[in-house]
């Protein structure tokens, strides 16, 4: 043991054997998690989506006005997106600034409503401004039924990251209505990864029950299940969804829609999990740590819950990851032909509908600023996904 | 060749029971809507301004042989259908679904499978291509570009394409045929028209389709590549193109072969939403009318089954030219 620790190749070899020891000990998640950090682009996608994800549960406090018609400006409609300056024609200024603008109409503007910027009022940027009242955990179910109307309301504040005093500040631009598009574009993204989470989640727990009844059993129950589940594939999701979609009453509130659509994408999204999670059940069945698991007398129930589920976690968890941008794509889809969510909501879907009108093509563009960040959330969730898939994998290293 | 068709008839056996299958969900499911036909009729009759009672719904009922139970519905819908190619009267409109469909189906039809083969037709040369090829500079520029297939939805691809057009060209090149033939019947010059049209829709909704297939093509072929027998090959003296075509490259498109039909499935998803923004007369649009405007289940399900049989029916004729060609798939499924 000495003579190891003398020389300094011998304290490499120290190091060196720790590190083995790590790895050898390793568990899977921790080995996973080694993996994937190799992996560059991977690494860049899941910190853009960890801002993203932080971005859409601190909405109400980073965006400065209720996204709602409540926040609107009514001084400032279709307004271009303001960008905060540090310098103008009349010098410098240590605090970024906008102009003010100011809604007049006169015999020179034929008698319309014509937004005018005033260049010489400066609205000077304030951090941690006072604004409207918001809650970060704020549960309000409304059902259909007035027995399962549930409400409650943690961490309410009136504090927002940024705004102007003596005026509004909209770095996106505002919509027809007046609406902040970039405070929009926060809740936006909170609801669709909450429909994407709901949905993921219901099409998890039936890909567990149909997928791990038709893997761990197998033999005619298999056949059977398999049987259905590829009929159910054959059918085109989004067509036979919109079907039902467009039988939801009008009179439905939002909220009522959403858990309808979330249920909607849940079973949208179950054939193809449940088809992994039985492959991963078929593979493990028939290692020997489960023969013996079964010889030593261990219940079905006991064989699946601690031998089996533990084993395929890590994958599974991997399957949800790269099935969530299906579901916000799903969603987006359903909301921008008019039968997903609708417009007092914001998602991605309702803002990307926004788009599709002709004058906005022409002359709104900002308008297109949630496209941008939806397609980036989407990029982002399929890079680490790929990333996640490689690193779970076990024989990634030995094939390269 | 006994083997052979004993595996095709097991194969349309099995395709039979799926749509069977299929028919029953999505009858079930269109019976489940709130609202019969009866009912969603003589509303519509209301609002036109005639004044309807609870007898003459309950007449229309009998009449439409809702009354019946829900079993022996389905068969008689199921036997018109099969026997017949009838899918019975729409519920608003009174009009034969299949002249209502009429070769709107059969265009949309058309368009997806365009797109399909223009989706592979990219696909397959690219793909191998990036198997074989070391740079990774490609490498990376092809898998970006197959990931933003996913994260660019058609329909964002459609609405950029048309803002170009009308503002370079003052053209939306939107809808499929010209104002003059809209309405004409058939001919060669509406066809030409057609063409000159038909190819946005074809390469928006075959956009995704191939970048999903270039990264299968190129997953499956780098599997390929190292094994065994393409290096035995390639110490046969084989090379180049050569070497690639006859030894791997038949290896790993079989699998991209048998998924088509999901393909389809992948492509018939589009189609509404594609056809919704560049107003397309097809199947696709008329789903959303049949649906959003006037709540026709009849017609809904009619096109969802449509569209479904056409999957099936898809896999069924891949599945046996991939057992035609290859005899270890004709043995596997037998034993």
């Amino acid at each position: 043991m000495t003579d190891i620790t003398e020389t300094p190749g011998g304290l490499e070899s120290a190091s060196e054997r720790k590190r083995k020891e790590a790895y050898f000990t390793a568990s899977q998640t921790q080995l996973i998690w080694a993996r994937f950090r190799k992996n560059r682009s991977a690494m860049i996608a899941g910190a853009v989506l960890v801002v993203l994800v932080l971005m859409g549960i601190f909405a109400p406090f980073l965006s400065p006005y209720d996204p709602t018609i409540a926040g609107r400006n009514k001084d400032y409609e279709n307004g271009a997106p303001q960008i905060p300056m540090f310098w103008d024609h009349n010098g410098f200024s240590a605090r970024p600034f906008i102009y003010g603008v100011e809604r007049t109409r006169s015999i020179e503007t034929n008698f319309r409503w014509v937004t005018k910027i005033n260049t010489e009022e400066r609205l000077y940027l304030e951090f941690f401004v006072d604004g409207w009242e918001y809650s970060l955990i704020d549960f309000n179910f409304d059902m259909p039924g007035d027995s399962f109307d549930l409400q409650f309301k943690l961490f309410t504040s009136t504090t927002h990251l940024f705004g102007v005093r003596d005026g509004k500040i909209h770095i996106f631009g505002t919509d027809a209505s007046g609406k902040d598009i970039f405070s929009r574009t926060l809740h936006a993204i909170y609801t669709s990864l909450a429909v994407g989470t709901i949905g993921v989640f219901i099409a998890f727990i039936m890909a567990l029950v149909i997928g791990g009844v038709s893997g761990y059993y197998g033999g005619w129950i298999d056949s059977v299940l398999q049987m259905i589940t590829d009929a159910v594939r054959t059918v085109p999701a989004i067509p036979l969804f919109m079907a039902l979609a467009a039988f939801v009453p009008q009179e439905w509130s939002s909220e009522t829609r959403f858990f309808f659509i979330s249920i909607i994408l849940g079973f949208i999204g179950w054939p193809t999990l449940a088809r992994r999670v039985r492959t991963h059940l078929l593979s493990e069945r028939n290692q020997e740590y489960v023969l013996a698991a079964q010889l030593c007398g261990a219940p079905a129930n006991h064989v699946i819950r601690r031998h089996l589920l533990p084993s395929f976690t890590s994958y599974i968890i991997v399957d949800l990851v790269i099935s969530f941008p299906y579901m916000v794509l799903s969603e987006t889809a359903l909301s921008f032909i008019g039968l997903g969510l609708k417009d007092p909501v914001n998602s991605l879907g309702v803002l990307l509908q926004n788009v599709s009108k002709a004058d906005v093509l022409l002359n709104y563009q900002w308008y297109f600023i949630p496209a941008v960040f939806f397609i980036v959330l989407v990029l982002a969730f399929v890079f680490v996904g790929d990333g996640l898939r490689d690193a779970a994998d076990p024989y990634a290293d030995t094939r390269k | 060749m006994l083997v052979f068709a004993r595996f095709a008839v097991r194969r349309a056996a099995m395709a039979v029971f799926t749509l069977l299958l299929v028919s029953l969900i999505v009858f079930t499911l269109m019976e489940m809507v709130p609202g019969d036909c009866a009912e969603r009729y003589l509303a519509f009759k209301n609002t036109q301004g005639q004044s309807i009672t609870v007898e003459d719904i309950e007449a229309e009922r009998i009449r439409l042989g809702l009354d019946r139970p829900f079993i022996e519905r389905w068969v008689t819908w199921l036997g018109n259908v099969f026997m017949h190619g009838d899918f019975g009267e729409s519920c608003i409109l009174r009009m034969q679904i299949n002249n209502l469909l009429g070769d709107k189906f059969l265009i949309s039809l058309g368009i997806c499978l365009a797109a399909l083969v223009f989706a592979y037709l990219i696909a397959i040369p690219v793909g191998i291509l990036a198997a074989t090829s070391k740079s990774p500079f490609l490498n990376n520029v092809l898998r970006f570009v197959s990931y933003l297939g996913l994260a660019m939805p058609n329909f964002l691809l459609a609405l950029i394409i048309i803002l170009i057009s009308t503002v370079m060209f003052g053209d939306t090149l939107t809808g499929l045929f010209s104002k003059e033939f809209r309405d004409a019947p058939w001919s060669f010059d509406k066809f030409l028209d057609f063409l000159s049209r038909a190819w946005l829709p074809v390469i928006i909704l075959g956009w995704s389709a191939t970048a999903f297939a270039l990264q299968t093509v190129r997953a499956l072929m780098s599997d390929e590549i190292g094994k065994l027998y393409v290096t035995a090959a390639a110490a046969r003296g084989i090379s180049g193109r050569r070497l690639l075509w006859r030894y791997p490259a038949r290896h790993a498109l079989g699998p991209i072969f048998n998924s088509l039909g999901f393909d389809l499935n992948r492509i018939f998803n589009e189609l509404p939403i594609v056809a919704l923004i560049m107003t397309l007369t097809d199947s696709g649009a008329l789903l959303i009318e049949a649906l959003a405007r006037s709540n026709d289940q009849q017609l809904a399900g009619a096109i969802i089954f449509l569209l479904t049989a056409s999957i099936v029916a898809l896999n069924f004729m891949t599945d046996v030219l991939l057992a035609l060609v290859d005899p270890r798939v004709r043995k596997g499924m037998l034993a």
